[in-house]
């Protein structure tokens, strides 16, 4: 093996495997640390990828020529498409899937791709040189150097578990805590503050009662999560995709086949979706945890760290919300191969005992067997405002960081940011500017706008409200959309580039023909807005993919709110191209309120628009800086 | 570039003899096409009649165009030479709202200019200084305004306007959550709510310059009825010349008093009758613009003489405006009632020069102008122009999201049309950050599995 690359990546989750692909697809020399091989890309919390902004995101990742939604559609074995009846940008898919089969997918990926090294070892410290990162100091006493260095730790920093009073170390129930690497953050100048995140109990399937549930089954017809009209790869597929993506011709029994020619291992599909289980929480839960809320970490002072508000333990929602007589939960299955169950809904910091009684009490598993506890976890983060929005550290040279070091949470958020990074870092050893996607154009670029100039204080999710043009970020346009990021960069292979531009092309085209051709009572714009028969519409247009027709179909109907849109766009353009310098002296400038150079000089913004987005910062002051800008 | 078009008053508030206002943007040439009835002919000084769109003649003014590129915002610039009345300047601005431009933000366009390049270095480090003071006096008034009723009627409207965008959002971003079914009843009936709340907050916008600028109140009548001793028994000074010669006030004279917690910018002007001379007939006519743009009117009688009979034109004044009458020289033996003169205004006896019936006069003032005009009292919410603006903007807004709302159309258009009346409000209150909403969200609806 090479003791010296161009990228390094430390942590092989979701983050580091999007970045260590993305830079390896570029040409990089890349290699991806493990403290364990086993658990790459494993899915710590919930066994589902995709819901609402998160499936949004995945999209924009397979887009980018990022693996998540082909892994996703290949190892899931349920899918459902949210928001059916809401409009299409609102509209998202989830999908179960198979833990196992995703991780042993994914890294067979990362082993079949070229300019990849996989190696097992915890990274114990970076080695910095005159304010740069020069490479990187593992467990088993054998540094690496590279040019530009990655760091995707998840929840593993100085890591904390709770499980009621009882503390342990690790960053997963299992596994080890990083306990070295944030001495060398904060020795770089890096600060680091503590978020607190958990995971439900898991129980067996053998133990439920699941007569007394009722089931919640997948689509018939699967909504995926990548596109494969553009890719040349044909077939590729597994059994549940019904007839989405496979001709009738092909033989269903047959194993599953996939692109690239390679065959993969790992796991047998199965011919049916699997369905998820709701139950309910009853008054005899709430009174068992009410009994004992002085025993819950949280409650009883533990923690310290800060929990999301979205995901709240099921005792800060009886307690917040007690006139609620129960509680929805989702049981979702692990896997096919696998008879351990998700306990969607009952994330807590109770102890063991209490956890078995809580269970207990809900109808259907009364007998349930716990094979792991819930727990908390606490463990360090760096403020994601020291980053610049390639992802690159303000303060260290050719170090970037992704995923939940970020403080962010979600598979989906920490894959996009591991992509965004991996580009960024192949670029910067080409001396190469970054691909700074603008937070007009995708999700993946409000999250990491809204990373690295608010900040955050508790593990940031993605919500499609975050997102002020959310209307433009249907599902469909993700490709188009992101076109002009991969352009150049290698990111997807040649062939698939080419056929991403002709779908654009094409839908341009008849976006064009449509508002231009007229038939009786305006054009075929006016008739589409005005709901018109679809089967009305023109014969060559019916003769395009489906998936075109569905973009330049919303494209038209939607075509005033679009509009508006854009204009907002066009009108904030000019305040996101000017540049301010990273050394700027906002102390300096006369006029700017204390409080407003203060905060400026905390995230120093890159451009003019990111300055305007900071809380606290208002037009006036974006005004006199523009005027002191021009001074310089 | 961009695409909306800007005013602002250019001149400080007040009395002066002649105002600026400066219009900036694409829609300029057709403005002066519709407003001067001829085209604009960029850099020359035009002389014409502001028609409102209403098709009233607000004033006859002086103005130049700047052409798109050679003007000091790098776009086409109108600038209008009214004359410095705050009211009619305020009614310029309001014609070109309503004709579509919007008020301008602080120092913007010093950040036109700059963004269009038309700032040289040399220039920008003044311009700085100027902006600098500018904004903080505006900076300065809008804190002060938001610190009192104002900030918290507007933050209240922002709470409500959150939470509502909460409710339809919850049912957006979290489907699959335990959340009580989805009505937009609920959603609608906040938002007639809130259209209905930000109506009146819009129509105190004119209480904002009848407080600010003080009530204009015009005294008057014929001549040597006592007009200008009414004025002095009023401020308490000898201020105007008076004698018994009639027409000795030939312009008109301005005198700010207060009743009670009001400012009264009180105007004695020249007495009405048959003109003598020219120079007279002048101040005749200036009365007659004084009387039009009044808020009150004080027409002074001379009791010992019989009732006057007043040009049709201030007949008509009289009906169309709040007005008093006001019987002077009670104190004289030959005094007589003239309670059948304008028999619909409220009639008050005094005399000037004895300061009988001052008192009763000032009450009745007080009560015409709380009563007429409808001030509200000191704690009442009272918007300003700026603010007013964006509460329109807002208010447009919503009204389209009800309209989505009632058609039952995707909810994520009504959401759209939400932030749009959030990131109006936010011209007050200061941008609205979405965690703001995210916050109502999570603590109205219990989320998260």
């Amino acid at each position: 093996m090479l003791d010296t690359f161009d990228t390094i990546v430390c942590g092989a989750g979701h983050a580091g495997c999007e970045a260590a692909l993305a830079a390896a697809r570029m040409g990089a020399r890349t290699l991806l640390l493990t403290g364990n091989i086993d658990t790459i890309a494993q899915m710590s919390c919930n066994p589902a990828i995709g819901g609402l902004a998160k499936g949004h995101m995945v999209c924009e990742i397979d887009a980018l020529g990022g693996e998540m939604a082909t892994n996703t559609d290949l190892t899931a074995i349920q899918f459902r498409l949210l928001n059916a009846s809401k409009g299409p940008a609102v509209q998202a898919c989830r999908a179960q899937c198979d833990k196992k089969a995703y991780q042993f997918r994914l890294k067979h990926t990362l082993e079949l791709t070229p300019n990849l090294s996989v190696f097992q070892s915890v990274v114990t410290g970076l080695v910095f040189k005159n304010g740069a990162v020069t490479g990187v100091q593992t467990q088993l006493g054998i540094d690496f150097k590279a040019k530009t260095v990655i760091v995707t730790t998840g929840t593993f920093l100085r890591a904390l578990m709770h499980v009621g009073t009882n503390k342990s170390e690790g960053g997963r129930m299992g596994d080890f805590s990083a306990k070295t690497l944030s001495h060398s953050f904060t020795e770089a100048g890096i600060e680091l503050s503590r978020l607190k995140t958990g995971t439900p109990c898991r129980l067996l399937g053998s133990s439920i009662d699941f007569s007394k549930l009722s089931p919640q089954h997948g689509d018939p017809l699967p909504a995926l999560f990548g596109f494969y009209d553009t890719r040349s790869d044909q077939p590729m597929f597994h059994v549940e995709h019904g007839k989405r993506i496979f001709s009738d011709s092909f033989d269903k029994a047959m194993f599953h086949v996939e692109h690239n020619g390679q065959k993969r291992i790992g796991w047998h599909p199965g011919k049916e979706q699997v369905p998820c289980w709701e139950a309910h929480t009853t008054a005899k839960t709430h009174q068992i945890i009410n009994d004992n809320l002085g025993k819950s970490a949280l409650y009883g002072g533990e923690i310290s760290g800060t929990g999301p508000r979205y995901c709240p333990s099921i005792e800060d929602k009886i307690v917040r919300f007690c006139d609620k007589p129960e509680h929805k939960l989702f049981i979702e299955p692990e896997g096919r191969n696998t008879d351990e169950w998700y306990i969607n809904g009952l994330s807590t910091s109770l102890p063991f005992d209490v956890q078995i009684d809580m269970i207990q009490s809900i109808p259907g598993l009364e007998n349930a067997h716990m094979l792991r506890p819930a727990y908390a976890v606490e463990y360090d983060f760096a403020q994601p405002t020291q980053l610049f929005a390639s992802l690159e550290s303000k303060k260290v040279e050719n170090l970037f960081f992704a995923g939940q070091i970020n403080g962010t949470s979600g598979y989906e958020e920490a894959a996009a940011q591991g992509l965004v990074a991996g580009i960024n870092a192949v670029l910067k050893t080409r001396n190469q500017n970054p691909v700074i996607i603008g937070r007009e154009s995708a999700y993946i670029g409000v999250l990491i706008d809204d990373l690295v100039t608010k900040g955050t204080t508790e593990p940031y999710r993605m919500f499609t409200s975050r997102a002020e043009h959310r209307l433009l970020f249907n599902h469909g346009s993700a490709e188009t959309r992101l076109l002009p990021f991969i352009e150049g960069h290698n990111l997807v292979p040649e062939d698939r580039l080419k056929r991403i531009q002709a779908k654009r092309d094409s839908i341009e085209r008849w976006i064009d023909k449509l508002e231009r051709e007229t038939r009786s009572g305006g054009t075929w714009g006016d008739f589409i807005r005005r709901e018109g028969d679809p089967s009305e519409l023109p014969q060559a247009f019916k003769d395009l993919s489906e998936s075109v027709q569905n973009e330049v179909l919303y494209r038209v109907r939607y075509k005033g709110y679009l509009d508006r849109e854009l204009r907002t766009i066009a009108k904030l353009a000019k305040t996101d191209k000017m540049r301010i310098p990273q050394d700027f002296d906002y102390s300096a400038v006369k006029g700017l309120r204390a409080e407003s150079a203060q905060k400026l000089a905390e995230v120093r913004p890159a451009t003019l628009g990111q300055a305007s987005r900071i809380s606290g910062v208002n037009p006036t002051d974006i005004t006199i800086l523009m005027i002191a800008l021009g001074c310089k | 570039m961009t695409t909306d078009t800007i005013v602002a008053p250019a001149t400080a508030a007040g009395e002066a003899a002649l105002a600026v206002v400066r219009v900036s943007g694409p829609m300029v040439p057709e403005l002066v096409q519709s407003v001067f009835k001829k085209p604009s002919s960029p850099r020359k000084v035009s002389l014409g009649s502001y028609t409102a769109q209403d098709g009233h003649i607000l004033d006859s003014l002086v103005y130049v165009v700047y052409a798109n590129g050679k003007s000091y915002t790098g776009e086409d610039l109108l600038e209008l030479n009214p004359h410095g009345n705050p009211w009619l300047v305020r009614k310029i601005l309001d014609d070109l709202l309503e004709r579509g431009c919007r008020l301008a933000e602080p120092g913007e366009f010093t950040r036109r200019a700059f963004l269009n390049g038309k700032l040289d270095l040399s220039q920008a480090e003044a311009v700085a200084q100027v902006i600098q003071a500018r904004s903080d006096r505006a900076l300065e008034a809008a804190r002060r305004q938001l610190s009192g009723s104002v900030g918290k009627t507007v933050n209240r409207l922002v709470d409500s306007l959150l939470h509502i965008t909460a409710s339809l959002e919850a049912y957006i971003d979290f489907p699959e959550e335990d959340l009580p079914d989805e009505d937009s009843s609920g959603p609608a009936q906040s938002l007639r709510d809130l259209i209905k709340e930000m109506d009146h907050l819009i129509a105190t916008r004119k209480f904002s310059s009848l407080l600010h600028d003080g009530v204009k109140c015009v005294i008057l009548g014929e001549p040597n009825v006592g007009k200008s001793s009414l004025l002095n028994a009023l401020t308490g000074e000898d201020r105007v010349i008076v004698s018994a010669e009639p027409g000795t006030t030939r312009d008109y004279v301005e005198e700010r008093i207060h009743i009670g917690p009001y400012l009264l910018r009180i105007i004695d002007t020249a007495g009405l009758h048959e003109a003598a001379s020219s120079i007279e007939e002048q101040g005749i006519n200036r009365s007659l613009e004084q009387i039009e743009s009044a808020d009150l009117l004080l027409v002074v009688l001379d009791s010992t003489r019989p009732a006057p009979t007043l040009p049709d034109s201030v007949l008509k004044a009289l009906q169309d405006h709040q007005a008093l009458v006001v019987e002077n020289k009670i104190d004289l033996d030959s005094s007589a009632d003239h309670a059948n003169f304008a028999p619909a205004c409220p009639h008050v006896r005094i005399s000037a020069s004895t300061h009988k019936g001052l008192d009763e006069l000032r009450s009745t003032i007080r009560t015409s102008l709380e009563e007429g005009l409808l001030i509200p009292d000191e704690s009442a919410v009272i918007v300003s122009a700026r603010h007013a603006a964006a509460l329109e903007v807002a208010k447009q807004a919503l009204r389209i999201c009800l309209d989505k709302l009632r058609q039952a159309a995707p909810v994520e258009l009504a959401a759209a049309d939400l932030r749009e009346a959030i990131d109006a409000m936010g011209e007050i209150t200061g941008k609205i950050d979405n965690e703001a909403m995210l916050d109502r969200l999570f603590n109205n609806f219990c989320i998260g599995k």
